[in-house]
């Protein structure tokens, strides 16, 4: 009996699973202050935005009474507040945290290394995962005492707190998983950053949205507009059974709003959470099958570099001579304008034959706008000024995205490709070599841009967008082209690794225009001044897009004219004037501090340069 | 044309240079020899105004690194210890962006990244791209790149490490082929051996100072180290020691193995000496060499491989 139960013990043993990598990384963890500094963070904003959920329910209310009869309310939106809050925070970091989990081991030659131990590719990836997801757990972790607490006010039961922590934490391993398969094929944390983002964003947000709203009824989640919700076709709940963005949402609205009866859809969180642990283990395996074959070709010797060496040998004769520094094949192009510039633009957004990869992906882009285009016509929405909102503000978050991955990673992978000493031992001046990066990463942005500018223009030619928008989303194009970019590069020059960079210039939009708006909110519900939540939620460019666009667009809109369009920015009305006066300081003050970045950039160009 | 007056460079407490007095003629190559962790990366670093030095000056070419470092740059070629590569560059787009960037005309580059390939014998492989270049090859490169903008002056650290014997052949032919040329190389290795056979001075640093700057030739007073030639006879052995032993300017004789060693008073030669002694006592006298002081032997006597 002892003998069986050690037997299977040997076989269940986490450790056999995990390997020495799981320790490894755990110590090196460990003696990183950036890990404290990120739990102390996540805490701060916990404890924020628990906080301003709190003053949101029962604060300015007099009669204790009624507070306490509010206690319930309280309860549940704290609840899901945190929820909410740990299932976007703990992707975002298990995404990023992973992004070079592989991509690491490969270009420090150490892949190989471990290949000639008795460690297999399945313990190098479960040990790279689990070691990261056991940090995520722990800031899990830290909110199981709040929720305990704050379920003594009523109203939240444990079956909602079970579930939501269960689909989060399935979900945020998927997402690490995805980050790490990436991270095998790709040298840039960046890179692997915007693939996992957009995986997920296409087929578990995307794609399940373009079904819902070519297949059915606007559902309540889309606007207010429809109070009851319809009886949901099959597929929709099954779409939501592999989404866990729709998996959350549904089971948030039905702790909050009894009216929706249960199951309507279907829904069954633990069939969720196995789709999605079962999706995490078939990924996994497939990163366990691709990790042995990047390794064993770097243990004999046939790469030395990565994963790209790997594929020019899956691509036949003349890429195998190219591996034996052989090939001399290719079409030479020759510098022109600034070098840095060229250099920057030579490389391409996505990989693939001459940019193939990225036309490819611009026609799939057009192609997913024009259906849901479509979409929104055949349900008599694409004249309202909510539908312009939406692609506008996504068009604007997706740009920022793209302006702060690419500038934080513009000068951390020369020094991770160990290229930046030679270049700053060039003549080339500094500030060129700062202006040539920053061109660069608008240039590589404006695909974006102009898809924004399409969308705009497009509509403003049908007549359901007002001409004006077009200036004021100029302006916000302006700043946060120039205060984005700039803080990229000034976190790009300032750190070593791209992901620090990338983390980092994350932090600086996340406290501007989250953590800040929050703390306004807090400190205008205490003082009363409600000044000081519109002009911090202002601060925010999807705000700003989205008080433009909502004064701007929609067939009503459209049809005003100028002087009486009105724009409502969190209770203050603006006529065209004052909000093209805000905009304009906004502009103004946000490209001012770029632009000191941008010298603080230049400044350090010359430390930590090695 | 290269000069440094006290040149210290510290990290908080440790000094990674330390009061560095170094001058290097027009037209010579010098050898940068210490063991790891001495100061020679930091040294040429801050040569190549990469660094900045905490105390002291350097002068490439009469400008100091820390006024002129864009005029510096502009007279210094900088081969690391490491090779930066750019993906997916092509090695002609490699050295053409590196021209681009010191301001090279766009007319004038094809020829000048032209030369450049063929001086390191890299013609063929243009097209290739550089980081699927092989690691002797990667060095050319990196030779090629520094010679892009012609600078008067090289600093390379270790340009040779990690190479097989054939290429450390080619780079020392091809740094042969650049003091011709009349630039100014100081370079660091740690395959000493090689400096001794190309370079005209070396410097020993240790724990960031000089504890030895000159002609190879200056060491061996330096060290104290008498002047050593090696004897070989054809037969009576014995007999010819006795006589050596006897000659004035000899202080020891000694067999090792089939030859004979004799070691001179300090200061004093006499190659002419022996020879004519030993034909006129009909010895056959099969060679005379002199004793060569290896440099990796001045190099373990001058250091005691400390490291920070």
């Amino acid at each position: 009996m002892i003998t069986a139960v050690s037997s299977l013990w040997k076989v269940l043993n986490p450790v056999r699973l995990t390997g020495p990598l799981f320790d490894k990384e755990l110590r090196v963890s460990s003696r990183k202050k950036r890990n404290y500094v990120l739990r102390f963070v996540y805490i701060g904003l916990l404890t924020a935005f628990v906080a301003i959920a709190w003053r949101s329910i029962v604060a300015g209310q007099v009669s204790t009474t009624f507070q306490k009869s509010r206690m319930a309310l309280a309860g549940k939106t704290i609840v899901t507040t945190i929820v909410a809050f740990q299932f976007a925070a703990t992707q975002v970091i298990a995404v990023i945290m992973l992004s070079t989990s592989i991509s690491d081991e490969i270009y420090n030659k150490t892949l190989g290394l471990l290949m000639t131990t008795p460690i297999n590719s399945f313990q190098i990836v479960m040990g790279k995962l689990s070691s990261k997801l056991l940090q995520l757990v722990l800031l899990l972790a830290i909110s199981l005492p709040l929720l305990a607490i704050v379920r003594v006010f009523g109203g939240v039961p444990w079956a909602y707190v079970l579930s939501s922590l269960c689909i989060t934490l399935t979900a945020v391993i998927f997402a690490g998983t995805l980050s790490l398969f990436y991270s095998i094929n790709n040298r840039r944390a960046y890179v692997v950053i915007i693939k996992t983002s957009v995986t997920i964003g296409f087929f578990l947000i995307l794609l399940p949205m373009i079904f819902g709203i070519a297949q059915m009824a606007p559902m309540t989640f889309v606007g207010a507009r429809t109070p009851q919700m319809p009886s949901l076709p099959v597929f929709w709940a099954a779409l939501s059974h592999v989404s866990p963005f729709f998996a959350m949402t549904y089971n948030s609205a039905m702790l909050m709003s009894p009216a929706l009866p249960a199951g309507v859809m279907g829904f069954y969180w633990p069939l969720h959470c196995a789709i999605m642990l079962g999706l995490s283990v078939l990924l996994m395996t497939v990163c366990a099958s691709v990790v042995r074959k990047v390794a064993l070709r770097q243990a004999t010797g046939h790469i030395e570099g990565g994963p790209k060496h790997m594929r020019r040998r899956r691509t036949g004769g003349h890429a195998l001579e190219t591996v034996q520094g052989q090939g001399t094949g290719g079409v030479i192009r020759r510098v022109s304008g600034w070098p840095v510039l060229w250099k920057d633009m030579r490389a391409p957004l996505i990989r693939g034959a001459e940019g193939r990869n990225s036309i490819i992906g611009l026609f799939i882009t057009v192609f997913v706008m024009l259906i849901t285009y479509g979409a929104w016509a055949k349900e008599g929405f694409l004249d309202e000024d909510f539908t312009h909102v939406s692609y506008t503000v996504l068009f604007v978050l997706m740009a920022m995205i793209f302006h702060i991955v690419l500038s934080a990673g513009s000068i951390t992978s020369e020094k991770e490709s160990r290229a930046w000493p030679i270049l700053l031992a060039t003549s080339m001046p500094d500030w060129r070599i700062l202006l040539g990066k920053a061109v660069a990463v608008f240039r590589r942005c404006l695909i974006v841009w102009l898809l924004a500018a399409g969308h705009v223009v497009l509509f403003v030619l049908i007549g359901y967008i007002h001409p004006i928008a077009i200036v004021h989303l100029f302006m916000v194009v302006v700043w946060v082209a120039v205060f984005l970019t700039s803080a990229g590069l000034y976190f790009s020059a300032r750190f070593r690794r791209t992901t620090w960079a990338v983390i980092a210039t994350f932090g600086l939009a996340f406290v501007l225009w989250v953590v800040a708006p929050t703390l306004g909110g807090l400190i205008a519900t205490v003082t009363q001044k409600e000044k000081i939540i519109s002009t911090c939620m202002f601060a925010n460019p999807v705000v700003q897009t989205g008080v433009i666009m909502s004064g701007a667009s929609g067939r009503r809109n459209a049809e005003t004219g100028l002087s009486e369009l009105r724009y409502n920015s969190f209770g203050e009305h603006h006529d065209v004037g004052s909000i093209t006066t805000v905009l304009a300081a906004a502009m103004l003050i946000y490209v001012f501090f770029g632009l000191l970045f941008a010298r603080r950039a230049k400044c350090l160009f010359r430390r930590n340069v090695f | 044309m290269i000069k440094t007056q006290n040149l210290s460079k510290n990290y908080g407490d440790l000094t990674a240079v330390g009061n560095l007095n170094l001058t290097i003629e027009q037209g010579d190559i010098f050898g940068f020899i210490g063991p790891n962790g001495a100061g020679k990366t930091t040294t040429m670093r801050i040569l190549v105004t990469l660094l900045e030095p905490t105390h002291g000056t350097a002068f490439i070419n009469g400008l100091d690194v820390r006024k002129h470092g864009k005029k510096v740059r502009r007279l210094v070629g900088y081969m690391p210890d490491f090779m930066g590569v750019y993906d997916d560059l092509k090695v002609f787009e490699y050295l053409e962006f590196f021209a681009a960037a010191f301001s090279i005309e766009r007319r004038k580059r094809k020829g000048i990244v032209e030369g450049v390939l063929e001086l390191t014998d890299l013609q063929s492989k243009q097209s290739a791209t550089v980081d699927s270049l092989s690691r002797g090859m990667q060095q050319r490169l990196g030779l090629a790149r520094v010679l892009i903008h012609d600078p008067k002056v090289l600093i390379l650290d270790e340009p040779a490490s990690g190479l097989d014997p054939r290429a450390r052949i080619e780079i020392r032919e091809l740094l042969r082929e650049l003091k011709r040329m009349g630039k100014t190389i100081m370079i660091s290795s740690h395959i000493l051996s090689e400096l001794e056979e190309i370079c005209d001075h070396i410097g020993i640093i240790e724990h960031g100072r000089m504890v030895f700057s000159g002609t190879l030739a200056d060491i061996r007073p330096h060290l104290g180290i008498q002047s050593k030639v090696r004897v070989k006879v054809t037969a009576n052995q014995d007999k010819a020691v006795e006589l050596l032993s006897a000659l004035p300017p000899i202080r020891e004789v000694e067999v090792v193995d089939d030859y004979i060693s004799v070691t001179f008073h300090e200061g004093k030669e006499g190659d002419g000496l022996i020879a004519r002694s030993l034909v006129e006592a009909k010895f056959d006298l099969v060679s005379l060499q002199p004793e060569q002081l290896k440099l990796d032997d001045a190099f373990l006597q001058l250091t005691k491989g400390m490291v920070h």
